[in-house]
Order: structure tokens, then C-alpha cells, then sequence
């Protein structure tokens, strides 16, 4: 089990069974096709490391998406 | 045709000049730094007769152009010892645009113990009035007294009693739409600059009868609507208007850089009870005056702004933005809202900046002066700045003042200006934008977070932050809110179409962004002629010695680096 989270919008938590390993666009896909929620600039986290596209994402992993805002 | 009202402090004496070059159709930081270049030397005293005060419109003032009415205040800074340009929301940038104003100057200082004034600008010309009403009052008082005499419509620009003492991290505070002076242009000093000049107020009457004289009208009524639609359709923009920029406690906690225990840690335990979700609900729950959106200026389609209510629904204070939730919560151990709004709001009666006083603190209670987490210390502190104790002088000159008066060695600031929030040891982008800003250490200059595939390192991030420090620059050179980069961070086309519509003036994007670059240039030029060295753009010694415990890193962007990232 997957579990994206998308903070700060009504979105929330998406669970996603990967029987194998998938980059974290495809993951993220297949949240949007599941949400039908695109997020626009995003942060994604996992452990406190950035997840770029590339990058792979496997069974058990946890990822919180952010809104890409900055201070004032 | 562009004015510039000059007003001589020491004889009140005034005089407009008329410009029309394109540095004075750009307005905002365009101008304002090319004219502290020009006039103020470098070398000068920067409380001294010979510093200058430029306070400039942008391009598109006075227009219904959404968020550009931000008012660009640029001198030398007495923080720093370097060029400043400090910019501020409020309504003073329509007044100034109603009175056909691109810039006002003040000028010289008075000689010895002169009396306060007050300068009062409206259709009839420039009157300059006695202060002493105002003197040694908080700046809401002060705000209070302004509407009293001039009316809530008038533009009003006033500083704090830390600032009547020339106190280094004074700020100036501008009337927002409800006529109340809570916007800050609170970095660098200025405050300071202002009352060497026995300034205690400016006051932009609501008489002026200068419209806007649009070459193509309806053309920028189109173009006009077009800025507003890609603002509400940015997910971003949207996103700060039901969040505002307190949506970064989470991101930067999450990213293990949100300042904590004096720059100590990037992360805090509890880091949940200030963030973003809990200030809405708070918001929302309490009711009454509260609003978790609100208008700094007017016409503004992003609305990032709150008005943060007491208990009883009353405001205790507007705004609270994600920079002081750090540097007046994570980063002293605080976990109240309510504490950090009400030392958000003596900061504001005090004058002060929110981010270099929470850095003060912070630095006193790593001295011992008191407990991390101590909510009623911390607001202790902020009423001795407003009570301009001893401590509070000391507290209210910044946190490099502060560490050298204290004894601290880990002294959070880059050329005396407190670093904003975000722990540069863990992300190495904001670290190399704090070492490039010719205003010390500036988050707005350079924000490099949101695109950085791996924080902890510096490899690409020279090129990385020049890139955003031309895209954060772009909105100050033409007097823009900051934020609407989001929405033309890949296309300039619809502002510069303004323009064209506006004054029949051709500027392209890399024109434009020329111009943005020649900025640049000019402030690192001014910072070298005043003095200031490579060796000056470094964080403490600490920061290179001593890892962060949350990401294990150690800061590694070396002088050579750094001095890549300020070559324009």
C-alpha cells in the first residue's frame, strides 16, 4: 500500500495498491485519475526528502504532497 | 510624463521635477534603487543628513490592475550598511498615483534636537506640520491620531517609537485599506532612516484628482481582466487566498527546515498547533472580526492577507504571515497563535520588524535571558522593544546587535539582516539566494524551495537561485505584489501588455528582465562602493561548523560560490 497524501485541499489521503514499483509520475496519475484532482506547482515529501518524477516509489511508502507556496 | 516631489528636510523646502526615461515608467525597485544610486553616496552615514528616502509607485498604479499598487521604499540601510529597498501593500501607492506622484524624496536632516513634523501632501502642495502629537506614541495610536485629523481614506506612512530611537530594525508602516497603518516595509531599517529625518509622518491626501491616461483604454481593461483570470485560475494563487503564506509551517516542517530553537534545528514537535489548518480553523471558529482572507491593497484578486481574532473575536492582529509564525514560534519554541499574534501586534505598535526582533529573541534565550517556550517571556521581550528598556534597544537593533551585546555566537543573519524562514542548512538553494541579496539575507529575492530537486545539496543551485532571484525580482521592478509572479513566472507578456496599453511603450521580456538584471548590478555596485566585501556575505561561522540534527547538514557554499551568484 501507497499512501499520497495531498495537504491542504479536500483531496486528502489516497491509498494505491502497487504490485510493483512505479515512478512517482505514474503514481501520481494514477492519483489524479482516481481524485480527478490535478494539483498545479506541488512539494512532494517523503522521510523529509524531496520526491521528484523520477523518482520510484514502492510498497509502503508514504508521501505528503504540498501546494508549492513560498513565504511573504 | 513621471513626478518626483523632492522635500528638504532640514529647510522644507520642496520641488517636482518631471521625468520621462523608463526607469520611472517601471517605478517599484527599478527606481528606487537606480535612484539611491545616483544621489546617496555610498559611504554616507546611513542616519546621517546625506542618506536619501525614496518611496516610489510602480508602473501600474492607481490602475485597477489587480495587486499592483505595492509602494517601493529604497536608501541605505543603517541594518545592513548597503543599498535598501523595502516594499509595502496599503493604499499609500493609489494616493501617491492620485496626486500624479511617481516618487517622493526626503531629504538632508534637520540640525540638532529639531521637532518632529509631519508632511502632508494633497492637491494644494506640500504642507509640512508639527509632529509632537505623535511623538513617543505606538504606531496604532499613531494611526488612530493620522485618520483622526487627515481622514481613514488618506495614505498615511508613519514609524514606531523604536524607530524615534534610530533602532536598526525599525520598519515603516503604511495605511491599509481600512485606513489602519499595519503594512510594513519592515526590513533594513528604514524606519530609522525616516526619523533621522524628524519624520514622525507622511500623509498622501485623498483630494488628488489624477487619473490614469491610458494610450488604449479598453485594451487594458481586457488585458486587466486577463491578470485577474489567470490569478484566480493559478492553483497556487488560489490556494493563497484560502491559506495566505502560513501553508509553508507544514511544508517547511515537512522538509526538516522550519526554524527551530534559534536556528538550532529545523524541525519542532508540534509544529501542527501554528500551521496553516489551525490558524483557518481558529479563524473561522472564533468569528467576529476574523477573516482568513483579506485585501492588503485594493483591487487585489489573491487576497493572502488574515485578520487574526482574539478570543472574543475582537482583532488582535492583520496580518500574520508564515515568516513570523517562525521567527516568533517554531524558532523559540512557541506553540500558541495567540502568542505569536499578540507579539506580532506590539511588534507592529512598536515599529519593528517581526522577523529580526523574533531572531533577537531567539538569540536571548539562547543566552539564558530566558526558557525556549516560554510564551510569556517571549512577549515580554516584545514589550520591552516597545518599551525601549535597555534590553529592548538591544533587542529591537536585530539579532547580530543582539548576539554581540549577548554573547552568542550563532547569530542567524547575512549582513546584519536576520535570515527569514527557512534553516539554510537544509536547503542549500535559500542558503546561496540569502548570500546573493544585496539586503542581506532575503527569502523574496530568490525563493528557490519549491523547485529544488534536492535541498541538501549546493551542486546547480548558483544557477538555480539566479534564475529565481531574476524571477522574484520581476514583480519588485514594477511595483507588483510578489505573488503574482506565480501566475507569469513562464510568460511576462500579460504585464508588459499593460504597459503597452497603459503608455504605448514597448518593453519585451528580455528587455524587461535586462532591466531586472541591471537592478542587480547597481545594488551589488552600491554594496561594494559602501564598503562591504565577499567576506561579509556569510552566515556565522556556527552554520559551517556545527551540522543541523535533523538533516546532518553543515552549510558548504563557499565565498567563491556565493560571489557566483551576486555576477550579473
Amino acid at each position: 500500500m501507497v499512501r499520497v497524501t495531498f495537504k491542504l485541499t479536500e483531496v486528502g489521503r489516497v491509498e494505491l495498491d502497487l504490485p510493483t514499483p512505479l515512478l512517482f509520475r505514474e503514481v501520481l496519475q494514477h492519483c489524479v485519475t482516481r481524485t480527478g484532482y490535478t494539483p498545479g506547482g506541488y512539494i512532494a515529501v517523503r522521510k523529509g526528502k524531496v520526491v521528484s518524477a523520477g523518482d520510484m516509489i514502492e510498497d509502503g511508502d508514504e508521501i505528503d504532497i504540498f501546494p508549492a507556496l513560498s513565504g511573504g | 510624463m513621471f513626478s518626483l516631489l523632492r522635500i528638504n528636510t532640514a529647510t522644507g523646502e520642496t520641488r517636482t521635477e518631471k521625468h520621462t526615461s523608463k526607469d520611472f515608467l517601471l517605478g517599484g525597485r527599478t527606481l528606487s534603487s537606480r535612484l539611491v544610486s545616483r544621489e546617496v553616496e555610498a559611504t554616507c552615514d546611513a542616519l546621517g543628513k546625506k542618506n536619501k528616502l525614496f518611496f516610489c509607485t510602480g508602473a501600474l498604479a492607481g490602475t485597477a490592475t489587480s495587486s499592483a499598487n505595492r509602494l517601493s521604499i529604497g536608501g541605505k540601510s543603517p541594518l545592513t550598511g548597503g543599498i535598501k529597498e523595502s516594499n509595502a501593500g496599503g493604499i499609500v501607492g493609489s494616493r501617491m498615483a492620485e496626486q500624479g506622484l511617481r516618487c517622493i524624496v526626503l531629504e538632508d536632516a534637520p540640525a540638532g534636537e529639531s521637532g518632529w513634523r509631519v508632511v502632508v501632501i494633497g492637491k494644494d502642495g506640500v504642507k509640512l506640520l508639527d509632529g509632537a502629537f505623535l511623538a513617543g506614541k505606538g504606531v496604532y495610536e499613531k494611526s488612530d491620531l493620522l485618520t483622526a485629523q487627515f481622514g481613514k481614506d488618506a495614505g498615511c506612512i508613519t514609524v514606531g517609537p523604536a524607530a524615534e530611537k534610530l533602532l536598526l530594525a525599525s520598519g515603516i508602516a503604511c495605511s491599509d485599506p481600512h485606513g489602519v497603518c499595519s503594512r510594513y516595509a519592515g526590513r533594513g531599517g528604514l524606519g530609522a532612516v525616516m526619523a533621522s529625518k524628524r519624520v514622525i509622518a507622511m500623509v498622501i491626501l485623498a483630494d488628488g484628482k489624477q487619473k490614469s491616461d491610458f494610450v488604449n483604454k479598453e485594451q487594458f481593461k481586457e488585458e486587466s481582466r486577463r491578470v485577474v483570470k489567470m490569478l484566480k485560475d493559478n492553483p497556487v494563487s488560489a490556494l493563497f487566498t484560502k491559506y495566505g503564506t502560513a501553508a509553508m509551517v507544514d511544508i517547511c516542517q515537512s522538509l526538516r527546515v522550519l526554524p527551530t530553537k534559534n536556528f538550532r534545528h529545523g524541525t519542532m514537535e508540534g509544529a501542527e498547533k501554528i500551521n496553516a489548518q489551525t490558524m483557518y480553523d481558529t479563524i473561522k471558529a472564533r468569528g467576529g472580526e476574523g477573516k482568513t482572507q483579506h485585501a492588503c491593497m485594493l483591487p487585489c484578486a489573491i487576497q493572502c492577507s488574515n485578520v487574526y481574532p482574539d478570543q472574543e473575536g475582537k482583532l488582535l492582529c492583520s496580518p500574520i504571515e508564515y515568516e513570523t509564525m517562525a521567527l516568533m514560534g517554531s524558532n523559540l519554541c512557541l506553540k500558541n497563535l495567540d502568542t505569536i499574534a499578540t507579539m506580532n501586534r506590539i511588534a507592529n505598535d512598536a515599529g519593528v520588524d517581526t522577523l529580526d526582533c523574533g531572531a533577537a529573541i531567539a538569540v536571548a534565550m539562547e543566552a539564558g535571558l530566558a526558557e525556549f517556550g516560554d510564551d510569556q517571556a517571549a512577549i515580554g521581550m516584545m514589550e520591552e522593544i516597545r518599551n525601549l528598556s535597555p534590553l529592548g534597544r538591544i533587542l529591537g537593533s536585530g539579532c547580530k546587535v543582539a548576539a554581540k551585546v549577548l554573547g552568542v555566537r550563532h547569530a542567524p543573519h547575512v549582513l546584519g539582516q536576520a535570515i527569514p524562514a527557512y534553516e539554510p542548512r537544509g536547503t542549500k538553494g535559500m542558503a546561496m539566494t540569502y548570500l546573493s541579496s544585496p539586503m542581506g539575507a532575503d527569502h523574496t529575492f530568490g525563493f528557490t524551495l519549491r523547485d529544488e530537486e534536492n535541498p541538501l545539496t549546493k551542486e546547480g543551485k548558483i544557477g538555480l537561485s539566479k534564475k529565481f532571484q531574476v524571477i522574484g525580482s520581476r514583480m519588485d521592478a514594477m511595483g507588483m505584489c510578489n505573488f503574482v509572479r506565480y501566475a507569469v513566472r513562464h510568460d511576462m507578456s500579460p504585464l508588459l501588455n499593460l504597459i503597452k496599453a497603459y503608455y504605448d511603450v514597448d518593453i519585451t521580456a528580455t528587455e524587461f528582465d535586462d532591466f531586472v538584471k541591471e537592478t542587480l548590478r547597481i545594488e551589488h555596485q552600491f554594496n561594494t562602493d559602501a564598503g562591504i566585501t565577499a567576506l561579509d556575505y556569510r552566515f556565522s561561522e556556527t552554520f559551517y561548523d556545527e551540522a543541523q540534527p535533523e538533516t546532518g547538514e553543515k552549510m558548504d557554499v563557499t565565498d567563491e560560490e556565493s560571489a557566483q551568484a551576486r555576477q550579473w
